[in-house]
């Protein structure tokens, strides 16, 4: 279809009340993370995703090939998203410990406020095709480089393995899938202190995870007491 | 095309993927084989074809016709031993973690009936620097020995290796369930090889650290080179033991 023909169509739709092509591609994106996350991957369909949605059939063609296209794009744009908050999160304290605490906090919340969302993005996601399981490689990737930031503060001959930054990154998103896959996102919350003991200790060793694990614990016990925030610096 | 063959290797009937373009794993018609050997060479291909099937499909796209295609056997021999294609995938997974978690033990008993090879320091890694005695570093060469062996184990079977190292659909709560329980009992063991009779100071944390490490599997296990996967010891061995 000829673009100014699309976009007389466009016109029309919007006249008409209905939603834009621009309105479906950004809802459908985000109904096809919901419908995942809701009734999983492989339930989800492009009829479950435009009933979140909105628009039709062929407004949706126009922008994805199928449901796995679409699923992937909708996982690149919101994981970039939640990187961000996540990165800005961490870049607001003092220290990479506590930047570390800031940003889990951030995730936290989002499992917690979106958490079929957080069902798409972090377990329907490893089920979703190659092209969604490459853009979780390299979100995988980018955290672990983020996390490696911690090696500045440590000596070249006790620098952790390679592989430390992947393997902190995998657990965190175990814990996250456990706990959204519980049907449980809340719960996400109590593993916040054995997180900062695994984070930090994979890089620190074992005192500097101990260190912070209490720290982590008193935090959640001020933030669940109404009494505390985050903003102790270690 | 890969196609599985039956072998037989003492003490069990197993089953090898081959390179193979053989029809079938078993003659048809009167072959004159009892009947409850076919039944378990049926099942025991079919829960091969199932690790299989999902390590080629993923667990958004694996179905019971590719399981059955993979087996070389009817829709109707499926169905006459399991319910559907969960209860299938289902029993290939806790036969996979049960054969994982063998080998495991056995390497980290083997591991502690000899002399430790690192002792003193008690620190496999080298990083902590924290002194301990030679029981503490005869448990950390026993863990040592059950990660390599895991690893190896993984690498030699990447189908078995997708199976148990992929996050399985949580609505299939059978399988969520079992994937529950592996990381449970890896991080029991953990816990018993490195301190035998040891109390767990943090229950929640040896999970967490498996979880991790089996997040770090995946990875590295999708890259789709064993050597690669089983290169990961060293790393993985100092991750895991740094904060135990």
């Amino acid at each position: 279809m000829p673009s100014d023909a699309l976009s007389a169509r466009q016109a029309i739709a919007s006249q008409n009340g209905g939603p834009s092509d621009d309105e479906v591609r950004e809802g459908a994106m985000e109904g096809a993370l919901i419908a995942a996350g809701e009734v999983g991957y492989r339930e989800a369909s492009v009829r479950t995703i435009l009933e979140h949605s909105g628009g039709h059939r062929a407004q949706f063609y126009r922008h994805f090939e199928n449901k796995e296209d679409c699923f992937a794009q909708a996982y690149a744009a919101w994981v970039e998203r939640l990187c961000v908050d996540l990165l800005e999160a961490a870049a607001g304290a003092t220290a990479w410990e506590a930047g570390v605490r800031g940003a889990l906090v951030e995730l936290f919340r989002f499992v917690d406020e979106r958490p079929a969302i957080a069902r798409a993005l972090f377990v329907e996601v490893q089920i979703a095709g190659e092209p969604a399981l490459a853009r979780h490689e390299a979100m995988v990737d980018r955290a672990a480089a983020a996390l490696d930031a911690a090696r500045v503060e440590i000596e070249p001959n006790l620098e952790p393995p390679e592989a430390t930054g992947v393997f902190v990154v995998g657990g965190i998103e175990a814990c996250v899938c456990e706990a959204l896959s519980a049907g449980d996102p809340g719960r996400v919350w109590d593993a916040l202190p054995e997180l900062m003991h695994l984070t930090v200790g994979s890089y620190f060793g074992r005192e500097a995870a101990e260190a912070a694990f209490e720290a982590a614990g008193a935090l959640l016990e001020r933030e669940r007491a109404g009494a505390g925030g985050e903003g102790e610096e270690r | 095309m890969t196609e599985l063959r039956l072998v037989e290797s003492a003490p069990e009937l197993r089953l090898a993927a081959v390179e193979t373009t053989l029809p079938s794993p078993l003659p048809r018609g009167h072959h004159g084989l009892p009947a409850d050997l076919v039944r378990a060479a049926q099942r025991q291909r079919l829960l091969e074809a199932a690790a299989a099937a999902l390590a080629e499909q993923g667990y958004g796209r694996v179905t019971a016709a590719r399981v059955t295609e993979l087996a070389g056997v009817s829709s109707r021999t499926f169905y006459q031993h399991f319910e559907d294609l969960w209860a299938c995938l289902l029993a290939a997974y806790e036969v996979e973690a049960a054969r994982l978690c063998k080998e495991i033990e056995r390497a980290a008993e083997a591991a502690g009936d000899g002399e430790p090879e690192i002792a003193g320091d008690g620190a496999v890694g080298g990083r902590r620097g924290r002194a301990g005695d030679a029981t503490a570093g005869a448990g950390r060469e026993r863990a040592r020995a059950g990660i390599a062996a895991a690893l190896a184990f993984l690498a030699a079977e990447p189908a078995p290796a997708r199976l148990l190292s992929a996050e399985p659909p949580p609505q299939v709560a059978a399988l969520a369930a079992a994937r529950r329980d592996l990381v449970d009992r890896l991080g029991t063991m953990l816990r018993s090889i490195l301190q035998p009779g040891g109390a767990t100071p943090l229950p929640g944390l040896e999970r967490r650290l498996i979880g991790a490490a089996l997040a770090l599997v995946s990875s590295r296990a999708a890259e789709g080179d064993p050597q690669r996967l089983r290169d990961l010891e060293p790393e993985l061995t100092q991750i895991l033991l740094a904060t135990l």
